[in-house]
């Protein structure tokens, strides 16, 4: 389902398909729906990132909210796990026009790791957080990743020569939208080659797709 | 009275899956330096090319 999901995703952004409607793909009330939601975080929202904003109130707003409610981060939850959920409230707010009443507030997620990560470690949940590559999303993680802009290039060499290709591709995503990326990285070229590469992977296709569509990065 | 008892296991169960997924552990894989990986083909190229032990010679005649 979450393949599925990220396919109908990935296909409203390239302009294909119907237009996009959430909770015509994942309906309300099954479970497997809103946790597909839940992995996807911001992403199940990102064709609405393009200008075509759902209405306030809507099915597309329940099916959120429901998702929100059913899986929230546990009082164990890791950083990476609170990022996303933050930043599926973000994304909520951003590009629901529902506003900020009901929903639930965004939970304070840790940042200390952004810092002091060893790269495969800080890659690795990096392209965990692919999904709050969006435009305008999450401004203080791209902030302090931008600071760390060559670990993040050598993850994605690393990715790429372990054919981890989710990692690679969520990583290439978010290097399209930091500013200062070395030319050397030959990103475009890269993110082509991991799409090639990934065998159809439907989640890879959404990061690189994302990637092209929202900062002009990849063939 | 019907009583349905796997639903909160499966919810249980289905939480920590979307756990597991939202922060997987990243797969094996081999990541292997160039550095390292000349070193090892250099290694393997003076074997090849050294010349074999000397032996005994156990011709009796």
């Amino acid at each position: 389902m979450i393949a599925d999901a990220a396919t109908g995703v990935a296909l409203a952004l390239r302009g294909e398909g119907d237009p996009y409607a959430l909770s015509r793909t994942l309906r309300q009330g099954d479970a497997l729906a809103l946790a597909a939601i839940r992995v996807l975080g911001a992403d199940a929202l990102a064709p609405y990132a393009l200008g075509h904003r759902a209405g306030p109130g809507g099915e597309d707003e329940s099916v959120v909210r429901e998702a929100l409610a059913a899986y929230p981060p546990g009082v164990a939850a890791s950083d990476v796990s609170v990022w996303s959920y933050r930043g599926l409230i973000e994304a909520s707010h951003a590009f629901l026009n529902g506003g900020a009443d009901g929903w639930p507030r965004p939970p304070e997620a840790g940042a200390g790791w952004i810092g002091t990560d060893p790269w495969p470690r800080l890659s690795h949940r990096a392209s965990q957080l692919a999904a709050l590559a969006l435009p305008g999303l999450a401004p203080g993680l791209a902030e302090a990743l931008a600071a760390r802009t060559d670990d993040l290039s050598r993850g994605f060499v690393r990715a790429v020569r372990r054919q981890d290709w989710l990692q690679a591709a969520g990583l290439g995503r978010w290097l399209a939208r930091l500013p200062e990326v070395p030319p050397t990285l030959g990103l475009d070229g890269g993110l082509a080659f991991v799409r090639q590469m990934s065998g159809g992977d439907a989640r890879v296709a959404l990061h690189v797709v994302a990637a092209r569509r929202f900062h002009g990065r990849g063939w | 009275m019907i009583t349905d008892r796997t639903a909160p296991a499966e919810s249980v169960t289905l939480t920590a899956e979307v756990e597991n997924l939202v922060d997987s552990a990243e797969p094996d894989a081999v990541f292997r330096d160039t550095r390292e990986c000349g070193g090892g083909l250099l290694l393997l190229g003076l074997l090849l090319i050294s010349p074999p032990t000397p032996r005994p010679k156990t011709d009796a005649r």
